[in-house]
């Protein structure tokens, strides 16, 4: 468990954000520390809708429930974050 | 007592030429300051500049000049139309003198180098003119703003931002010291004087002066037109110098240096001119929009002069047409977005009049820009500014030090060019950005930007605050809203109906 820098780059908005996480959170738990900077700030909530981490560079879509420290990122290395069906 | 006609002595005063006796030519021009390349005195001796101008002539213009400037300012001086501007025009104003002004006061060193180490004698004649033209262009962009110190903390930052780690002064620093600061004398002449002032300054001070005009602010106007003429004359100093690198097979490297230098100055442009253009100046005031200028001073006028010298239109030319629709309107909102970070107010720009000129200038503007700018407008209809100010940093480009942008909404784009580096991450805004890094990773690599910074522990505390303190911002001088949210009542009433 150490802090971890990501850099958000959540679906529909302008600009790509520090974010500070844990290696221990789930991936789901990272999407919705992105969300925080996000949603109802410069992006409307899209109900119905879960978000899922994906590695910018490849387009790997991590599993929801991998812990940040087994996805081999590198500290503030970037994100996609995607709204998606359930 | 007779004199001489200008033209029977202009030649041989203007050469300031000698054969060294005691040093050699390596010693009189260090290759790292004069950048000689390998070509012979004799041939920059050809150096022929296409303005001449001797210097009582120079004297002559230079005083009735500032002399026009300084009058029109004095005159209006108790007209105070400061105090009755609108707001979002004194964000233009002060943001144009923060970023610019001391700026000039570098660039005089830049022509100095020049003067005193480029081996063409008519680029250092040119260039001893061009020093004081950039002395003056300091001088006179201190003095004027410092008229209104009174009024606000922020017009102080004419002079304080470059002394300070704000975020958009690091940005600027980090062009000017890359193109002017840190080239020998023909890397500044094609560098500076002809990719940076050729195309970009003619669209920052004549632009900027049409829409001051417009605008009512004939002392701005006035004065930045003055600046402009002198600029127009030393940007001329490039030319002659890529006519020789051209000639003497260097055509590669010419090349390579006016595609960084073109690059790094738009994206310093795009977020100092584009939201003056298109958001802070009252809708009523705008001459073109910022697109609009960029097509006609930089596609149209510079490509040509480009392709007139023998050169290519740099590689990433569509790139940067394309992002004439995209980049600037991100570098607005990310401004409006972290306020608190500049020493500026920034106009949000975004009435209902607003947005249909802006949809009518950048179609599908609402369905891209305008999705954000209704979650933010939603938020102040309903007293959530919380949500409306920013809870930590972006991400910022390692090479123009800007954040990392890209369409929002509908037409989502925003991609992060990243490279791996000797084990380090670095994070690029576009390709072309990556691109000045990946060819000369030597120059750039150790330099930190502002996140860079932050996560090295630099900013302390790790927060907002911290970073506002390291900025040196205080309160009176961080940036809120140019209207004070006045532009938000329209969409109150709607919300009402």
């Amino acid at each position: 468990m150490a802090a971890f820098p990501v850099s958000s780059n959540f679906e529909g908005d302008f600009v790509i954000q520090l974010v500070p996480v844990d290696t221990g959170n789930t991936m789901d738990e990272v999407a919705a520390a992105c969300a925080v900077h996000s949603i109802n700030r410069r992006v409307a909530p899209r109900p119905g809708k879960i978000l899922r981490v994906r590695r910018h560079s490849d387009g790997t879509l991590f599993p929801r429930n991998m812990k940040l420290a087994d996805a081999g990122l590198m500290p503030t290395e970037t994100i996609d974050i995607l709204f998606m069906d359930a | 007592m007779s004199l001489l006609k200008r033209e029977q002595w202009y030649d041989l005063t203007r050469a300031t030429s000698w054969t060294p006796k005691y040093v050699s030519e390596e010693e009189l021009f260090p290759e790292q300051m004069s950048g000689g390349r390998g070509i012979s005195l004799e041939e920059w001796a050809k150096y022929d500049e296409p303005y001449k101008v001797t210097y009582p002539e120079y004297v002559t213009t230079q005083r009735e000049k500032d002399a026009g400037a300084y009058s029109v300012k004095a005159a209006l001086e108790r007209d105070a139309f400061i105090e009755r501007a609108d707001p979002g025009w004194i964000s233009n104003v002060q943001a144009h003198f923060g970023a610019i002004a001391v700026g000039e006061f570098a660039a005089s060193l830049a022509e100095a180098r020049m003067m005193r180490f480029s081996k063409a004698p008519g680029n250092r004649n040119m260039a001893t003119f061009g020093m004081l033209d950039e002395n003056r262009h300091g001088q006179i962009q201190l003095y004027f703003p410092h008229a209104n110190t009174h009024r606000s903390r922020q017009w102080d930052w004419a002079h304080k931002a470059y002394h300070t780690n704000e975020w958009a002064a690091i940005a600027a620093r980090s062009l000017f010291d890359d193109m002017m600061m840190t080239r020998d004398a023909i890397g500044v002449a094609i560098m500076l004087t002809f990719a940076f002032e050729t195309g970009f300054t003619n669209m920052q001070f004549l632009g900027l002066a049409a829409d001051a005009a417009e605008a009512g602010d004939h002392t701005f106007s006035s004065m930045i037109s003055s600046v402009q003429t002198d600029e127009a004359r030393h940007a001329q100093q490039g030319g002659p110098a890529l006519q020789i690198l051209i000639k003497h097979g260097k055509k590669a490297e010419a090349q390579t240096m006016i595609d960084v230098a073109i690059w790094r100055s738009w994206k310093l442009f795009s977020v100092l001119t584009g939201p003056i253009m298109d958001y802070y100046t009252p809708v009523h005031a705008r001459n073109q929009s910022f697109k609009e200028f960029m097509l006609e001073w930089i596609v149209g006028q510079f490509e040509r002069q480009l392709l007139d010298l023998g050169l290519d239109k740099p590689w990433y030319w569509a790139q940067l047409i394309e992002g004439l629709d995209q980049t600037h309107h991100g570098m607005h909102m990310g401004v409006w977005y972290w306020r608190p970070t500049v020493w500026w107010n920034p106009a949000a720009g975004v009435t209902p009049a607003d947005r249909e000129w802006l949809e009518q200038k950048y179609p599908g503007w609402n369905k891209t820009w305008g999705r954000c700018w209704d979650v933010i407008t939603d938020n102040l209809v309903q007293s959530r500014m919380d949500l409306t100010l920013p809870a930590t940093l972006p991400t910022i480009c390692n090479m123009c030090n800007l954040p990392i942008l890209g369409t929002p909404g509908d037409g989502w784009n925003t991609k992060d060019y990243q490279l791996v580096h000797e084990g380090r991450l670095y994070h690029f805004g576009s390709e072309p950005d990556r691109w000045c890094f990946q060819i000369d990773p030597e120059r750039y690599k150790g330099h930190m930007n502002l996140i860079d910074r932050f996560l090295a522990g630099q900013i302390q505390p790790a927060d907002l605050a911290g970073a506002l303190k390291y900025m040196n911002l205080s309160p009176g001088e961080m940036g809120d809203d140019a209207h004070n949210y006045a532009w938000v009542q329209h969409y109150q009433k709607k919300a009402a109906e």
